[in-house]
C-alpha cells in the first residue's frame, strides 16, 4: 500500500548522505510511534507543513537513530511504545543531551500522563489525534528559534 | 458548484456520518490532507485502521479470554485502539473505548466484556458505512 511504502521508504531517504538530511532548508521531525495509524496520520500532516518526517515504531529505534547522529527540529513521541514507553524514551533522549523541541502525544491525557510526560522532558504535550492547529505553535516556536 | 444526483448522494451520506456522530471533525482533516499527490488518502487510511484493527481486537479476545484478566494489558490495548480510532474520527468508537477504559480502571470484567461487544458493534457498522460511502464516491467520481 501506497502509504506504507511512503513509511518505510523514508528511512533510506533520510539517511543518504552519511546520515545527513537531504534538505537544509526544511525543518524535519522523528515521529515515535509504534500505531500505524497514527505513524500514518502523523507524517501525512508533516509533510503538509513543509516538514521533513521520519518514522519509527519504538522508543529503541528512536534511541537508536539518534545516537547515530542524525538531528530533527521537532520530535514527536507516543506515551504508549512497546518495551520502553514513552515516558522513559524522553529521558533517555534528554540524557543524550538531545535539545529537539519534543511533543508528547498520547490517546488518553490523564493529569498524572502529563505530568510524567513533560517532567521527563516534553516540551509540550497533547491529546491525539495529531492536527496542523496543535502543531502550529510547536512549529512557530521551532521557526522563530 | 453544479452536481449530479450521485454526487448530491455523496454528500448527503457523508453530511449524515457526522449528523448521526459516526464521524467528527478529524475525518475532516484527513480530506484537507487528501490532493492530487494522495488522491485515495481518506480511502487508504481508514482501510489501514480497519487492518490494523482487526489484530487489535483479536488481542483484546484473547487477553478477555484469560483468567485472571490483565486490566493493565486490556488497558493498553486499548489505549492504542481509543488512538487509532479518534486518528480518523472514528466517534462511536472512540467513545465506546474511553467506556471500556473505565471498566479498565475499575477492574470491572463483566463491564469490559460488555463495552468490547459495543466497541465492535460500533466499529463493524462503521466499516459498513465507510465501505458504502467510498464506493459511491468512487462511482461519482468515475461519473464525472
Amino acid at each position: 500500500m501506497k502509504l506504507l511504502n511512503g513509511i518505510n521508504s523514508n528511512k533510506k531517504s533520510c539517511q543518504q548522505g552519511n546520515g545527513d538530511l537531504i534538505s537544509d532548508e526544511k525543518l524535519t521531525a522523528l515521529v515515535v510511534d509504534s500505531d500505524i495509524i497514527c505513524q500514518v496520520l502523523e507524517k501525512a500532516i508533516l509533510e503538509s507543513q513543509g516538514i521533513q518526517a521520519q518514522v519509527v515504531g519504538s522508543g529503541r529505534d528512536a534511541i537508536d537513530l539518534l545516537a547515530s547522529g542524525v538531528n530533527f527540529d521537532l520530535i514527536i513521541i507516543a506515551m504508549v511504545l512497546p518495551i520502553m514507553n514513552g515516558v522513559e524514551t524522553t529521558r533517555q533522549i534528554r540524557a543524550m543531551g538531545i535539545r529537539s523541541k519534543m511533543l508528547g502525544v498520547t490517546a488518553c491525557s490523564y493529569e498524572r500522563e502529563r505530568r510524567a510526560f513533560l517532567d521527563a522532558g516534553v516540551d509540550e504535550f497533547i491529546e491525539k489525534p495529531l492536527t496542523p492547529q496543535k502543531l502550529a505553535s510547536v512549529l512557530r516556536e521551532i521557526r522563530n528559534a | 458548484m453544479e452536481r449530479n444526483p450521485l454526487q448530491r448522494q455523496v454528500a448527503y451520506m457523508r453530511r449524515s456520518l457526522f449528523d448521526q456522530g459516526y464521524l467528527d471533525e478529524q475525518f475532516v482533516q484527513l480530506e484537507d490532507l487528501q490532493d492530487d499527490a494522495n488522491p485515495n488518502f481518506v480511502e487508504e487510511i481508514v482501510t489501514l485502521f480497519y487492518t490494523d484493527s482487526a489484530r487489535l481486537i483479536h488481542n483484546i479476545e484473547q487477553a478477555l479470554e484469560s483468567r485472571p484478566l490483565d486490566f493493565i494489558r486490556l488497558d493498553d490495548y486499548m489505549h492504542q485502539f481509543k488512538g487509532s480510532s479518534s486518528s480518523i474520527g472514528a466517534k462511536k468508537v472512540k467513545n465506546e473505548c474511553t467506556q471500556f477504559r473505565e471498566h479498565c480502571s475499575a477492574r470491572s470484567a463483566e463491564g469490559c466484556v460488555r463495552t468490547f461487544q459495543q466497541v465492535k458493534q460500533e466499529h463493524t457498522i462503521l466499516r459498513r458505512k465507510l465501505e458504502t460511502y467510498f464506493q459511491l464516491a468512487r462511482q461519482a467520481g468515475l461519473a464525472n
